[in-house]
């Protein structure tokens, strides 16, 4: 009787707990939000919200220092001023860069910056954002900063290209209109608009100049002017140019109502480019140069040289002319390799083509009558009176290597180590070396020397390009900016002098000598020699040859390097090398697998390129220049995916001129 | 609730006094003592023989020696003699005072009872897809942890090694049935129950597990709900017995080295081997002819062949294979010219490890127990450094008789389990083994190890230790409140603690000059030291309450159950790191000195709640039938995605039991069809939170330093669906089972269809302007089909006895329905059977120049250049005279055919089991029978994406080389021409190089030795036995002898992981 009893009060109880279980609390026990993460509706309502978003995204539009080598010092690599052991095979050998299958078209940035604009204007606008004001709209301006160089290299790449300002729905329909690609000069005038938008709310040297600031924007602002009005001036006439014969963009339907007044247009960047420059170049004096060109003792591994040293001090902050740099720190590991693998040899070199373009300090080239140039049977006799650049950034025998050492100095080039440390060439650059004993106490990644992202003299030479092309005459200005370029560069500042003396037809070896394959005229030459001397090594070059339309005529183009045959190849470094050391079997120039150095019978000067005459050396003969390279093929997924018929030939995303749509495939010209 | 406790108390007390009684009380009919001894067919003594006389409370058991002794026996009583895994039997005492009985094997019984969802069944009755495995079948196989004992032994349950390899902490990943899942957003993994509740069956002592049920089909374990729609696992633990206190302990010790490592060229053909393919690129040679000379030299000096003069000059290179540069740093790689197999150098040959197991159980017909304990201490392959793994459990299992009619069960595990490894030793390690040349030494000449070849850092370089504690609390509460009506409340809480602790400490090489100097780490840190310690705990909370009912109304059998089951998961983790030790010899937080600690610390939780209902009927156990429903919400889904219904049904047809087939007077008892149909939910989606709109911030990681410090970072967050929901899994079911020849043959078959339907695919594919990542929906379906069969036989031959089990299964999944409209090859698509390899056809490597350009003139690749003498000739297979890919989609595919598949199918498992006067033998086998795989990568291909990337073994030296090669011509080589940069040109899936992984491995033999009872009695045991077992001795497979058959992954390539290990062990079980 007791059983049952106390059996039907337990079940009860249970009862009612499964009845309580089920109706009251279910929903309530299963709703289960994240603990430790925020949502969308509580961020970016701060000053520090702000501050922490566009940092992000630094890395995917600035290139800096980082990883095993000589950093932003390789961006130059695959030009006639640099070259690296593995030639650009894509690049300069016909039918080896082929469509893409796929391929993102890179819209991450763009979006994270629309995002921010999106989420950031309407409460900004409203005063809503916590903080100090100035700061605040520094930080918006950064994203109008970010979105713009994201932009800029989408111009670059692929010319004419969509342009999306806000954050798009994962919906088909609405990704393929957005997809319209939009002509080349108004993905420029939008980059020029997020520009000045940025200019307008930036500060000037806040947080040291390593964040964005004003002048870096706008530095950019007279790059991507000067970029697009030289592109469309150089280009015009070709498929590349919006309204040219055979552009693509005219078969689209969206282009219906487009409408391009090209020189007008050209005119516009150009004015824009000069008016940004100015600002900058008035107000911004270059750093000096103390015309020293080696540390004179160990202890003062600083000091001797503020034009030098610029390249390669752990604070660039103190540089008046460094716009915006980037910092690194070894206890934060954050670090790069670049010193180490400038004093030992990082896999690129200097080509003669680019040591030739230096002036002698006199204003004259090195073939002029009464140069007093004294050859090149050694490095120190080539760098020998002439333009300060060359003697300070071309490393030479007796200039010293590190001061960790006593009588530490280059000797000859690596020229036969392993490609890692090889000098390509034979002649190494010494830009962005640090020659403070402290940096880099471990060996490769544990350097810190700062990473310019951007400095005043590009805009220097920007106005002078700009107003070249838009005036055909040098104004005051220009003039003013290309004196002070040279009186850095201890070189008379009578440029005219070396317009006189240029002979264009010792300067083929220089692409900048050409345009659309021709030769261009002896002032513009020295405008374009002026920026490839004082920005080497500083990865414009590409950029530069590319809107100059300076490729035509690479045909069979053979990059040479220092002179080996005359003395060098007799020294001891490598006729009896160290026991042991890699590759230390001494020269070989037998064209056979084994060759280490190209053959003396081919020419007296190194050529990296031509070292081993097999079939299998793709470049033995030289770049080969395919007119498809100005700009990269559109991926063929990528176009599919942009068409409202799922066809590529039917994309909103048409193919760049000279591609064809089909993927593997080989460019058609 | 007062009330009750003293009720249950005041029953206690009668229960006590009336037991008291009955043990104490003799009668006073006219009774005598009755004595006897209990031995089986072996005619071995049983001891704890449960004896007693019918209907009556006398009773008592067997000892050491199987003799009973039972006073106040009246006359003519019948004794009942009961004991585990015997059958019962019943002898009348008809005036005798010895009774000896030999008692009969029960194998039906020990194969009756199947656990299944929320209780038991009788297996003849089972009707869902269910397989067992004995604890037998788990015994004494030297290996870490439950699921290396499962492999190949339960078909359809689907054990394989992942990218860990064989690493100390590695586990095998587990399917039931194949994937169920494309594994994008969603996991298919089963369901994983020790005794009722979640757990990791990996850190379960092998030797406690009683049972395992694996439930395979939607009907069998439906019942479950939510999380168990790819199958269940369910682990039985073992409990304490009525009787006898027992002890036993097993010990053993084990050897274990590598399974399969590869074997690197020595340097001389390395150094050639690499020249060939820098040369083969238009580079210089990698070695000059100096260079050459100098690894001769130094192979000779070793061989004692040397013949040349030491000089100053060149001692240090020709005794130690190294010599200083201007820097009086040691030179390496192709300044070096040692001759080092890194591979043997970082793996030791016979690791040591040991376990002991003690196990204590007993109880009385009120209060049973069981206590164990578990020690394993293991030592892993690698050489250099502290590779140690330990565990320890400690089991309690206690179950208190409260009343007739109520049952309290208190179970308690702790487990921990503590491993520690190099610092160094990641992924890294393992991609850097193979890229150490061969031409490093490993000492200096002075006698130190080297710098830049990891030992360093293994061995001094920190260690990573972490400890894991899980702590298991159950306690269960039965109550019959009526006969054959069950309340259960069960209510588990599981916590596991992990705290791990990092450190990496500074290291130091030596100069030429003896002088030491900091060594980088892993770049760019030279003499830096940091520590950090993270810690994570999940609290888990399980809640079941559930009741069923049976009732017989004449030959109708039916039984009813409905419960319900709450569960909760909450997890926090807090971590911290700082750099800069004060001293290397203490490495914590404390004592790090810098200034900024990296601090990181958060919350997680997910909840499901489910109610569930099963009916069972059946008609004189001929015909069966079940229904269950499950109603199931998760935190997992939104709004009106939160709750989901999925129904299951099976029946039954035991042919056996018919009259007509009892009538045919065949050897068969048991033939039984069955077929079942049911759907069930999967909430295992990736993300916990899939809805949730997460900002991505981080704090104090940023690299572009701002203030000089790591800046707080953030970014636009992707885009999220709130339509995810349920995954649908729909399985159907067909079996037969049998038993025959008095139980001597017994097996299953089955055959299967599982379709995840609604599955969480990629997200549709979009034009990469939206500038994220589309988010994932359930918007595809996918198929499992396959089949299984499990074979039986046991017999015995008067003193042989043995047995022979066969398992065979088959599974094969195809994509039914995926949002890849234009069938892209890149992507999945509809009707494409998973695992299948897209590759070109090749026909052959060209043995000249000539014979390449004839080919190219019809079989022209749309990739690569330079073809020559050497190269791999891909065929053109549509006649386009072009090789290419097309449009890479199903309709334009080009030249590239579906060449294998690299699912594995026909797992097998093969075991034979042999008992001879005492001795036993074991053998066990493992396999697939079909797998195709393409390798990739260094370790495969040798030279493979530029120098420092790629690597040489044995294996590679059978590469092509033209007549008059000085290196000796090999037209017919396997391998093409090795390039470094240019090596994808002949390195394309293809048939040529299309590995057939198929293998069969002798996972595990043992012999053992039962001592004679009568000898052990001496050391007070009632029996011990001494085996020597083995895993991994042998593999059969025709794939390339670089890799392990199991082995084909690698976080960091290929290959480029720990080895699995080949284990002898010795060891005894004794029982007191």
């Amino acid at each position: 009787m007791k059983l049952v009893k106390l059996n039907k009060k337990l079940l009860s109880a249970a009862g009612l707990l499964a009845v309580l279980i089920t109706f009251n609390s279910c929903n309530e026990f299963l709703d289960r939000p994240p603990l430790s993460q925020v949502g969308p509706g509580v961020f970016l309502n701060s000053e520090a919200d702000l501050a922490s978003y566009p940092l992000s995204y630094y890395g995917s539009v600035f290139p800096s220092h980082g990883g095993w080598g000589v950093g932003i010092g390789n961006n130059d690599n695959g030009t006639d001023n640099q070259a690296t052991a593995n030639p650009n095979l894509n690049l300069y050998t016909k039918g080896t860069w082929l469509v893409p299958n796929d391929g993102d078209l890179g819209f991450g940035t763009i979006r994270g910056c629309n995002y921010f604009l999106e989420q950031v204007l309407p409460k900004w606008k409203d005063g809503k954002i916590s903080g100090n004001s100035q700061n605040i709209n520094h930080y918006v301006g950064e994203i109008y900063m970010i979105r713009a160089m994201a932009y800029f290299e989408k111009l670059k790449t692929y010319g004419d290209f969509p342009i999306v300002k806000t954050t798009l729905p994962d919906q088909g329909d609405v990704l393929i209109a957005a997809a319209k690609r939009a002509p080349r000069n108004l993905v420029a005038r939008q980059i020029l608009s997020d520009l000045d938008s940025a200019i307008l709310l930036l500060s000037s040297s806040s947080f040291n100049k390593v964040r964005i600031t004003k002048e870096a924007a706008l530095i950019a602002k007279s790059r991507v002017a000067l970029y697009e009005g030289s592109f469309l001036n150089y280009h015009k006439g070709t498929p590349r140019v919006p309204g040219g014969p055979g552009w693509p963009g005219a078969s689209m339907e969206y282009n219906k109502y487009f409408k391009i007044e090209i020189d007008t247009e050209i005119n516009f960047f150009l004015d824009q480019a000069m008016a940004a420059a100015k600002e900058v170049a008035d107000k911004t004096a270059l750093t000096a140069n103390s015309g020293v060109t080696n540390p004179p003792a160990r202890d003062k591994f600083s000091g001797w040289n503020q034009y030098f040293e610029m390249f390669g001090s752990k604070d660039l902050s103190k540089f008046a002319e460094v716009a915006m740099w980037r910092q690194y720190n070894l206890g934060l590991s954050v670090t790069h390799g670049v010193t180490i693998y400038v004093e030992r040899g990082g896999n690129t070199g200097y080509t003669k083509s680019l040591v030739d373009s230096y002036l002698m300090k006199n204003g004259l080239p090195w073939y002029a009558a009464g140069s007093g140039y004294q050859g090149d049977v050694k490095i120190m006799d080539v760098k020998k009176d002439r333009d300060l650049r060359l003697q300070l950034f071309l490393a030479g025998e007796e200039d010293v290597r590190t001061v960790k050492k006593d009588a530490d100095l280059f000797g000859r080039p690596s020229i036969i180590n392993i490609p890692e440390t090889r000098d390509v060439t034979g002649y190494r650059s010494r830009k962005y070396l640090n020659y403070d004993p402290t940096e880099a106490p471990g060996s490769d990644l544990t350097c810190v020397s700062g990473s310019i992202v951007f400095r005043a003299s590009e805009a220097y030479l920007n106005y002078i390009e700009a107003c070249y092309i838009r005036k055909k005459s040098i104004d005051g200005d220009a003039d003013k900016y290309w004196k002070a370029l040279r009186t850095r560069a201890g070189v008379d500042t009578d440029y005219t002098k070396t317009i006189a003396a240029t002979d264009m037809d010792k300067e083929k070896s220089d692409w900048g000598a050409y345009s659309a394959g021709n030769m261009v005229d002896a002032t513009l030459y020295n405008i374009r020699r002026e920026r490839r001397n004082e920005l080497a090594s500083e990865g414009f070059r590409f950029n530069d040859v590319v809107r100059w339309r300076a490729m035509d005529q690479v045909s069979n183009y053979i990059v040479e390097g220092f002179n080996l045959w005359d003395e060098a190849y007799n020294d001891k470094v490598y006729t009896d090398p160290k026991p042991g050391e890699v590759t230390s079997t001494g020269l070989i120039a037998d064209g056979s697998s084994k060759a280490n150095v190209s053959n003396k019978s081919l020419s007296k000067y190194l050529r990296p390129y031509q070292i081993v005459n097999l079939s299998t050396n793709l470049v033995f003969n030289g770049y080969n220049w395919s007119k498809a390279n100005y700009l990269s093929p559109m991926p063929y997924r990528q176009m599919q995916l942009a068409s409202p018929t799922g066809d590529a030939a039917t994309s909103n995303l048409y193919q760049n001129p000279y591609w064809p749509s089909e993927p593997n495939a080989a460019a058609i010209e | 609730m007062s009330m009750n406790k003293q009720k249950i108390l005041i029953h206690w007390r009668s229960i006590l006094t009336i037991l008291m009684c009955a043990i104490t009380l003799s009668g006073y009919a006219q009774t005598k003592t009755v004595t006897g001894t209990v031995v089986d067919k072996q005619n071995e003594p049983l001891i704890g023989v449960t004896v007693k006389v019918q209907g009556t409370t006398n009773g008592t058991v067997s000892n050491f020696n199987g003799v009973y002794t039972l006073n106040n026996v009246p006359q003519n009583a019948n004794l009942e003699l009961s004991y585990v895994g015997m059958k019962t039997q019943t002898i009348n005492v008809s005036g005798q005072s010895v009774v000896n009985v030999t008692m009969d094997e029960d194998t039906e019984m020990l194969e009756e009872v199947v656990v299944v969802g929320y209780g038991t069944q009788k297996k003849v009755n089972v009707t869902g897809a269910v397989s067992t495995v004995s604890s037998k079948e788990l015994e004494s196989r030297p290996v870490q942890n439950v699921s290396q004992a499962l492999q190949g032994i339960v078909p359809g349950l689907n054990l394989s090694q992942t990218n860990s390899g064989g690493a100390l902490n590695s586990s095998m990943s587990v399917n039931i049935r194949g994937t169920g899942s494309i594994g994008d957003g969603s996991a298919a993994s089963p369901l994983i129950l020790i005794d009722g509740v979640e757990g990791n069956m990996n850190a379960l002592n092998p030797n406690d597990i009683e049972s395992i049920s694996v439930l395979k089909d939607a009907a069998s374990s439906s019942i479950y709900g939510a999380r168990a729609s790819f199958g269940v696992i369910l682990i039985t633990t073992k409990s304490g017995k009525t009787g006898k206190t027992r002890v036993s302990y097993g010990g053993n010790l084990r050897y274990s080295n590598a399974v399969q490592i590869p074997e690197m060229l020595d340097s001389y053909r390395f150094a050639q081997y690499f020249n060939q393919a820098a040369i083969n690129d238009g580079q210089g040679a990698v070695f000059s002819d100096k260079a050459l000379q100098n690894i001769l030299d130094y192979q000779a000096y070793q061989n004692g062949t040397y013949t040349g003069t030491l000089t100053d000059e060149n001692r240090n290179q020709i005794m130690y294979g190294t010599t200083a540069d201007s820097n009086n740093r040691w030179l390496m790689y192709g300044g070096a010219n040692a001759s080092t197999n890194w591979f043997k150098e970082m793996y030791s040959d016979w690791a040591p490890a040991q376990e002991h197991n003690v196990n204590v159980s007993g109880g009385t017909d009120k209060v049973t127990f069981l206590v164990s304990g578990n020690l394993l201490d293991q030592k892993g392959l690698i050489r250099h450094g502290e590779d140690k793994f330990n565990r320890y459990s400690l089991n309690g299992k206690m179950s208190i008789k409260m009343a007739p009619w109520a049952t309290l069960d208190y179970n308690n595990r702790w487990i921990r389990e503590t491993y520690s490894r190099p610092a160094y030793m990641t992924g890294l390690f393992f991609h850097n083994i193979a890229r150490r040349w061969p031409t490093n030494p490993v000492y200096d000449p002075n006698g130190h190890y080297m710098e830049g070849n990891e030992i360093l850092q293994m061995e001094g370089g920190g260690l990573d230790k972490n400890e894991k504690d899980y702590l298991n609390q159950q306690l269960k509460l039965s109550l019959e409140p009526l006969s054959d009506w069950f309340v259960r409340l069960e209510g588990s809480y599981n916590t596991t603690i992990n705290f791990n602790h990092w450190d990496k400490l500074p290291i130091y090489g030596y100069d030429a000059k003896n002088q030491p100097f900091a060594a980088p780490w892993e770049g760019g840190d030279a003499g830096q030291s940091a520590v950090g310690e993270s810690t994570y705990k999940y609290n888990f909370w399980s809640v079941n309450l559930y009741t069923d009912y049976s009732k017989s109304i004449n030959d109708h059998n039916f039984k009813v159950l409905a419960g319900t089951n709450i569960e909760l998961m909450k997890t926090r983790t807090l971590g911290g790191s700082k750099k800069d030790l004060i001293t290397p010899l203490i490495p914590t937080i404390n004592t790090a000195t810098n200034s900024t600690p990296s601090l990181s610390g958060g919350y997680d939780q997910w909840s499901t709640v489910g109610f569930f209902g099963r009916l069972n009927y059946n008609y004189k156990e001929k015909y069966l039938l079940e229904a269950n429903l499950r109603h199931d919400g998760s935190s997992r889904f939104i709004n009106d995605k939160m709750w989901g219904t999925f129904p299951s049904f099976s029946a039954g047809w035991n042919i056996a039991n018919e009259d007509f087939f009892k009538n045919l007077n065949t050897p068969i008892s048991t033939l039984k069809l069955r077929a079942s149909w049911g759907q069930l939910g999967n909430m295992n989606t990736t993300q916990w939170h899939p809805w949730f709109l997460s900002m991505p911030i981080s704090t104090g990681s940023g690299t572009w330093l701002v203030g000089n410090v790591k800046p707080n970072t953030s970014s636009a967050p992707g885009i999220v669906s709130s339509l995810m929901t349920w995954e649908t899994i729909q399985s159907s079911n067909i079996g037969l089972d049998w038993n025959a020849l008095n139980g001597r043959f017994t097996g299953s078959f089955e055959l299967f269809n599982r379709r995840t339907l609604n599955m969480i695919g990629q997200a549709i594919e979009l034009s990469s302007i939206l500038g994220t990542s589309v988010p994932k929906l359930n918007n595809a379906d996918m198929e499992s089909k396959g089949w299984e069969l499990e074979l039986n036989w046991r017999d015995r031959i008067s003193d042989l006895s043995y047995g022979v089990k066969f398992v065979l299964s088959d599974d094969r999944q195809q994509i039914l329905r995926f949002p890849n409209p234009t069938k892209a090859l890149s992507n999945w698509y509809e009707g494409q059977v998973v695992g299948e390899i897209w590759g070109y056809t090749t026909a052959g490597i060209a043995k000249s120049n000539e014979e390449m350009i004839n080919h190219l003139a019809t079989n022209k690749p749309s990739w690569g250049s330079n073809w020559a003498a050497g190269d791999v000739m891909y065929k053109d297979l549509n006649d386009d005279q072009k090789v290419n890919s097309g449009k890479s989609t199903l309709d334009d595919h080009g030249d590239l055919s579906v060449i294998g598949n690299s699912n594995p199918r026909f797992k097998y498992g093969f075991t034979l089991d042999v008992a001879y006067k005492g001795f036993d033998f074991r053998a066990f086998l493992q396999g697939v029978a079909k797998r195709d795989y393409m390798l990739g990568g260094p370790y495969f291909w040798g030279a493979s994406g530029g120098m420092w990337q790629s690597a040489a073994f044995t294996q590679h030296w059978d590469f092509f080389r033209p007549e008059g090669d000085p290196l000796g011509a090999n037209l017919d080589a396997y391998y093409p021409r090795p390039q470094f940069s240019q090596s994808s040109k002949n390195q394309q899936t293809q048939t040529r190089y299309l590995q057939n992984a198929a293998y069969m491995r002798l996972k595990n033999i043992q012999l053992g030795y039962t001592l004679p009872a009568s000898i052990v009695k001496y050391a007070a045991m009632q029996s011990a036995r001494i085996y020597v077992s083995a895993d991994n001795l042998l593999t059969v497979s025709q794939i390339t002898g670089i890799f392990d058959p199991e082995l084909l992954g690698g976080d960091w390539g290929q290959g480029k992981l720990y080895p699995l290990s080949r284990t002898v062990s010795f060891g005894v079980n004794l029982n007191f």
